[in-house]
């Protein structure tokens, strides 16, 4: 296999890689700023200097030529060589800033004229903590500045677009946010204007950079220059708490980053899975942070008559086991596509236990929203999640003729709002006695609920969704909830604490923990009260119980699913050939 | 430049402007067009063709503002934005509306030191336009231009991005306005290279006669 030495060691590789991103795939590490690994290599940032050499051979035998010592000599490229535009050879000798004074003084050197006219604003910078320049000019750069002259003043706080503010003399002109707009999401609203001192990143007047995926500019970019409209200013990276997740606004499950400080949401960013979302999001999933901040309800609460009161748990999950227990053979269940594949199980368990019927989730499909790429007609997270475990879309009109004849005296909602999607009205359940699991106050369901239940969103439970092409993928909660789950608590990792916040912390805000209880804790809690217990409990258990007994979830335990997600079977392969054509 | 490093401030572009042409105004002859095709036809992809093609319009409207712009991206299937950038780019594309004759007058480092900034005091006064600036006339356009690569014959200027006049002095620039008020092309002046000296007998300036004060000594001479 061809080989090339990097500092003295030497390493086998494969194809024809990019000495960066062999570098990078090593561990070894080498500054740079405008190298990203899914678009076009410019080379234009310079920050990635290294010196490349290759065994002298001679002309005539083409034998390698050796010295006193009998090394082979190497002949190096006259100039330093930027390691993201050289492809590896056989044989190469390269020398990264760890071997060569000569690279440790280029790289330094760069960083110098970088930051010439770099305001170096850290202190109120939203980037600072996780900015490429400021760490690389930490490592690498030099100790100060020779530079003695005006700096170069650009346009500050200027609103590219509804989303994103640019900074341009933070800009360093690696042309990635234009790359992304050209080549990724080819929106081409982005350019560089101007040149030398006084160039940046703008859009051609009139043009407001509005495009759907507009944020993904502000984490390719390797300065604070590019930041969010909603998040400018709103927190320190080190107060966050970031946490593994996917997104729960379409059908795509992208993977996600959900930053947390006090029990609050405070921005979701991308998380690399090649096989999702690669290193891309949506604006919409990333302005969905708000769902999991706002609107969200106080505690569960009972309507006596037509006031609903606040009550306690035990209160209400005990008044909806007696709702279920008179009501029998009538009780309907709603599933949810907004819930977990462990809250749907749990669901079918509970008709199972009052002898009730399930009868389905309500899809909510948007046709036209979904753009082919990570956004999708389909506006819930887990549909196929319902049908795999058997759950089929409702039959609306058919449930909609019960519902007002008041055939069904009993109906319980998993996570969702009937009434707002248009399956029945308010009034048309007034006969019913209606338990609800809602995740917010604005659901239009709850002033026909009898007993109303907050519970956990993808924020704050563990459990798993499937995305459209079949890809099993888990969530842990990055928030707390108000009330102890042991589970829960197992899972959000025990050094979290600080960055939650205890009631000694000043900034500490005890309203921000949601008095909310997955559904899957509060299903069981119902069916002990009419006496039957449901086996197995907790999300790890139910999954890795489905996994083995559902064919459509082979193998998608907790762990198999890790922190990326596992494909499973064709959908095809588990579809009942009755409600084939029905999607 | 100067003035930029005294005060060194980049304006953000007018995010609206007021267009300046109407949309009947705003389109290529079939003639233009089938020039636009040919000059794409040379280059794998039409983002070669973009400079040519913003060259004719600039020829055609006169200086290229945004709806300009468009008209080229439209043209050639590029986004606005990045024809837009290719157009901020060079100062020799226009963006505002300029006078009919743009003077721009070296005062990079060569120039400067041959007396640069007196040439462009000279013009500032004569034309009563400062640099950067459109005379109240709308007939000229004074700018500052770094190194043009004539610094061989300096102190010198560029007219309406095409001839260069070389070896200023006041005189000579009189001489050129009345030239350029009658109407007439700038006269011709070639810059002999230096294998050339011998054949002019070791001076590489075909106007010497002119300029007296500024005559290169004879190689023979510096070599000594
Ligand atoms: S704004 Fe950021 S991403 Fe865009 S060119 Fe400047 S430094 Fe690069
Ligand atoms: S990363 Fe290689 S030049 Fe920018
Ligand atoms: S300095 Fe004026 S042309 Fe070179």
């Amino acid at each position: 296999m061809p080989q090339v030495i990097i500092d003295g060691k030497s390493y086998e590789f494969e194809g024809r890689p990019s000495l960066l991103q062999f570098c990078l795939d090593h561990g070894i590490e080498l500054p740079h700023f405008c190298y990203h690994p899914s678009m076009s290599v410019p080379a234009n940032c310079r920050q990635c200097l290294v010196d490349i050499g290759a065994p002298m051979r001679d002309r005539q035998t083409g034998e390698i030529q050796v010295d006193e010592q009998g090394e082979p000599v190497i002949q190096y490229f006259p100039k330093l060589q930027t390691s993201c535009s050289h492809i590896v050879s056989d044989g190469q000798v390269v020398h990264t800033a760890r071997s060569s004074e000569k690279v440790k003084d280029a790289q330094r050197d760069t960083l110098e004229f970088l930051l010439i006219n770099h305001p170096l604003d850290c202190p109120i910078c939203d980037q600072a903590g996780h900015c490429p320049l400021q760490i690389q000019a930490y490592k690498y750069g030099p100790e100060g500045s020779r530079f003695e002259f005006r700096k170069v003043h650009k346009p500050k706080k200027v609103k590219l677009g509804p989303r994103v503010v640019l900074d341009a003399e933070r800009c360093i002109n690696c042309t990635r946010c234009v790359r992304f707009t050209d080549e990724i999401s080819k929106s081409g609203q982005l350019t560089i204007i101007e040149r030398g001192v006084k160039n940046y990143p703008m859009t051609p007047p009139g043009v407001s950079f509005d495009e759907p995926y507009s944020m993904n500019v502000i984490d390719l970019c390797p300065v604070g220059a590019l930041t969010s409209v909603d998040f400018r200013f709103q927190a320190r990276i080190w107060e966050m708490a970031s946490t593994p997740s996917i997104t729960t606004t379409n059908a795509k499950g992208s993977n996600c980053h959900l930053w947390v400080r006090d029990n609050l949401v405070l921005r979701i960013t991308p998380r690399a899975n090649p096989d999702v979302n690669e290193f891309w999001l949506p604006d919409e999933d990333r302005l969905a942070y708000r769902r999991f901040n706002e609107d969200r309800p106080a505690g569960p609460s009972i309507a006596g008559g037509t006031r609903a009161a606040f009550s306690s748990w035990d209160a209400s999950l005990q008044r909806a086991a007696e709702i279920l227990q008179s009501a029998g053979e009538n009780a309907v269940f709603i599933a949810s596509a907004y819930a977990t594949v462990e809250d749907n199980w749990m669901l079918m368990q509970l008709a199972d236990a009052v002898g009730g019927q399930v009868a389905g989730y309500i899809p909510h499909i948007d046709p036209g929203h979904g753009d082919g790429w990570l956004c999708t007609d389909d506006r819930t997270p887990n549909r196929q999640g319902c049908e795999r475990l058997g759950i089929y879309p409702i039959d609306e009109t058919l449930w909609r003729a019960r519902i007002e004849s008041g055939e069904v005296t009993a109906l319980y909602v998993l996570e969702d709002d009937p009434v707002a999607s248009g399956l029945c009205s308010v009034e048309s359940l007034a006969g019913t006695e209606v338990i609800l699991h809602y995740h917010h106050t604005t659901n239009q369901t709850l002033p026909a609920a009898r007993v109303a239940l907050p519970a956990a969103m993808a924020a704050e439970t563990i459990g798993t969704f499937v995305n459209e092409s079949g890809r099993a993928q888990r969530v842990i909660p990055a928030k707390a909830i108000k009330g102890t789950n042991r589970t829960l608590m197992m899972q959000m990792g025990l050094s979290r604490a600080d960055r939650h916040g205890t009631p000694f912390d000043r900034w500490h805000n005890e309203s921000h923990y949601i008095d909310c209880k997955p559904s899957w804790e509060m299903i069981p809690m119902i069916t002990r009260a009419l006496g039957t217990e449901i086996n197995p409990q907790g999300p790890r258990k139910i999954m890795q119980h489905i996994s083995e007994t559902n064919p459509a979830f082979a193998g998608a335990t907790h762990d198999a699913m890790g922190l990326t997600g596992i494909d499973l079977c064709l959908k095809e392969s588990f579809q009942p050939a009755h409600l084939e054509g029905t999607h | 430049m100067a003035d930029f490093i005294r005060n060194p401030v980049v304006a953000l572009p007018d995010p609206n402007p007021e267009s300046h042409f109407s949309e009947e105004e705003l389109i290529f002859t079939e003639d233009e067009k089938a020039r636009i095709a040919g000059w794409v036809s040379q280059y794998p992809t039409s983002d070669g063709a973009v400079m040519w093609t913003l060259w004719l319009a600039q020829e055609k409207f006169g200086f290229l503002p945004p709806e300009v712009l468009q008209l080229v991206a439209v043209e050639l299937s590029l986004p606005y934005a990045q024809v837009y950038g290719v157009a901020t780019f060079y100062t020799q594309y226009f963006k505002e509306k300029k006078g009919t004759f743009v003077l721009d007058v070296c005062t990079c480092f060569s120039c400067q030191f041959c007396g640069g900034y007196d040439i462009l005091a000279y013009l500032e006064e004569k034309l009563e336009v400062k640099r950067g600036h459109t005379s109240a006339c709308g007939r000229y356009t004074l700018q500052e231009a770094e190194c043009l690569g004539a610094c061989g014959s300096a102190p010198m200027m560029q007219v309406n991005n095409g001839p260069y006049a070389h070896n200023l002095t006041p005189e000579k620039i009189d001489e050129l306005l009345e030239a350029m008020e009658a109407g007439k092309p700038l006269p011709f002046v070639s810059v002999t290279l230096p294998q050339d000296e011998d054949e002019m007998g070791g001076n590489r300036r075909t106007d010497a006669e002119a300029v007296e004060g500024y005559i290169t000594p004879p190689r023979s001479e510096r070599t000594q």
